[in-house]
């Protein structure tokens, strides 16, 4: 095969989506569109462009089937909407990792299943904190914070600290915490087994459920009705206590649910 | 809030290229070597080479040892891109099942999760066979014991079609408009619908408002009708995927609307 002929297969492959996200004009018309209806003058002053370039990207657009000109306002067509809806999904996606660059690329992320990273848009409010030299444990210290106040929490522990254990029993015994579901590995599940004191306050409890997984847990979520925190292991295997990711909107707690699920649903069998 | 929304430069510069776009979607699977590159893609070296360079000062590729390896936060990046790319093939792929229909009741979130659709087949009447859409349609919901369903209109077969249903103890819940209650629902022979409505079989949720959207989900399959911009149906076209993941995408519609009323 030729060079040329490779190209215009590539050319065709990717020409739908080189189309609408290299041109600033189109795609910000498109998003201009997608709030409401407009004019000329209204995407003029919103664009802060001449009237005669808006036009050409209008015509563009209306030859693609995007918008239509209905009066004397420019909305978009079905296509444009389903189209605009979907660009928006990228783009807030693209920001919400973005915004929290370091996090994502300093941990390893195989503990999270693609389709919950094609949808980190959901986690755009979402944002991490971490521990500095002067304050070694902020991060800790934020989510038993965090824990303090929940009622319900639902837990995929990956790791074996009798430090959140203690804090997590302490809301347990103080009726502060009335349901605690826990997600745990089978030998996490053992060295609890191996301790007397965790083994009455966590396994002998009505108000904990332990949901033993036979995989290998890389992450450490924790969800309640009021917020999502995310902790992560480091590329070398090491867990990173230094960094917890923190959200509250409805859309933070939505993704952590989904990923939650996921894990409660792979082969588990309880206690 | 909005506003702030806007094509940031990496997303162009990733789209801007064909031959980046392809050189990360060969490293997904293993690092590789320009060399191997050439040998796969069938581009030429020195696009390879110069691009390969281009991507690593943006910080998407690591070169070890001759070995070009894509950054984890690069794959993340190019599966959204692609999702996007799969999304706007898709809307092309059945232009005229969307273009000049109403899609206002579809939710935001079944928009952005139209990928889940991707195994679908438009199904078209001809002028030999102007009811396939709807014998379509019908095959299937013989075929299930469990049936959940938007209906915005009436068809005369849809009240024996669900008692059949409710007699061999499938489930069967629907929205409908208010107005058609009487006309489905009453039109179900009364012990079969009375005993079903007693021990939950049969669920029936209905609308003051008018319905835009037809649905119906079978043990097996879904499938989607839309109304035209003028208001009137489209009875000659019908979006039908037996997909699980199409399949979920309409339950979680069915739930949306219903979660509406």
């Amino acid at each position: 095969m030729t060079n040329i002929q490779t190209k215009r297969q590539l050319n065709e492959e990717y020409k739908n989506i080189k189309y609408i996200l290299t041109s600033t004009m189109r795609s910000r018309l498109i998003l201009a569109m997608y709030r409401s209806p407009k004019n000329l003058e209204e995407l003029r002053n919103e664009l802060k462009k001449p009237s005669a370039t808006i036009l050409h990207g209008l015509k563009e657009l209306e030859t693609k089937n995007l918008i239509r000109k209905v009066q004397k306002k420019y909305q978009l067509t079905s296509n444009g909407f389903l189209l605009a809806t979907n660009m928006i999904k990228l783009i807030e996606n693209w920001s919400s990792i973005n915004k929290n660059t370091s996090f994502w690329d300093n941990h390893d992320l195989k503990g999270i299943p693609k389709e919950l990273l094609k949808n980190m848009h959901l986690l755009k409010d979402a944002t991490y904190i971490t521990s500095t030299t002067s304050d070694l444990s902020n991060a800790f210290n934020k989510y038993i914070n965090l824990i303090s106040t929940s009622k319900e929490l639902k837990i995929i522990m990956p790791i074996y600290s009798e430090n959140h254990f203690r804090h997590i029993i302490g809301l347990l015994n103080e009726n502060k915490l009335n349901y605690l579901e826990l997600v745990i590995s089978k030998e996490i599940l053992s060295s609890i087994r191996l301790n007397e004191s965790l083994k009455k306050a966590l396994l002998r409890n009505k108000k904990v459920k332990i949901i033993c997984v036979k995989k290998n847990l890389k992450i450490f979520l924790t969800y309640s009705p009021e917020f999502m925190s995310l902790t992560l292991f480091f590329k070398d295997g090491h867990y990173d206590d230094s960094q917890i990711l923190i959200g509250k909107s409805e859309n933070s707690l939505k993704w952590a649910s989904e990923l939650y699920s996921t894990y409660k649903e792979v082969n588990h069998e309880e206690k | 809030m909005i506003s702030h929304y806007d094509l940031n430069s990496d997303i162009k510069f990733l789209a801007k290229s064909e031959i980046r776009l392809k050189i990360i979607s060969e490293l997904q699977n293993k690092p590789k070597s320009v060399k191997d590159l050439v040998k796969t893609t069938k581009i030429t070296y020195s696009s390879i080479s110069s691009n390969l360079t281009k991507l690593e000062e943006h910080n998407y590729v690591t070169k070890k040892k001759n070995k070009y390896y894509l950054n984890p936060l690069s794959e993340i990046y190019y599966k959204n891109l692609m999702d996007f790319k799969m999304s706007v093939d898709l809307i092309n792929d059945f232009n005229d099942f969307w273009n000049k229909h109403n899609i206002d009741q579809l939710s935001i979130e079944s928009i952005q999760n139209i990928i889940d659709l991707k195994d679908s087949k438009l199904v078209k009447t001809s002028p030999l066979d102007i009811y396939k859409t709807h014998n379509t349609i019908k095959k299937k919901i013989i075929e299930s014991r469990n049936i959940k369903a938007i209906f915005p209109y009436l068809h005369p077969e849809y009240p024996q079609l669900i008692e059949n249903i409710l007699e061999n103890d499938g489930t069967v819940e629907l929205i409908i408009p208010k107005n058609m209650f009487k006309k489905m629902i009453l039109e179900i022979e009364e012990d079969i619908r009375k005993s079903a409505t007693k021990n939950g079989r049969l669920k029936v949720y209905t609308t003051a408002d008018e319905l835009k959207l037809y649905l119906t989900l079978c043990d097996e399959s879904m499938s989607l009708g839309l109304f035209k911009n003028d208001g009137s149906f489209d009875q000659n076209r019908i979006l039908i995927s037996s997909s699980e993941k199409s399949q979920k995408w309409a339950d979680d519609l069915f739930t949306t609307m219903k979660e509406k009323m």
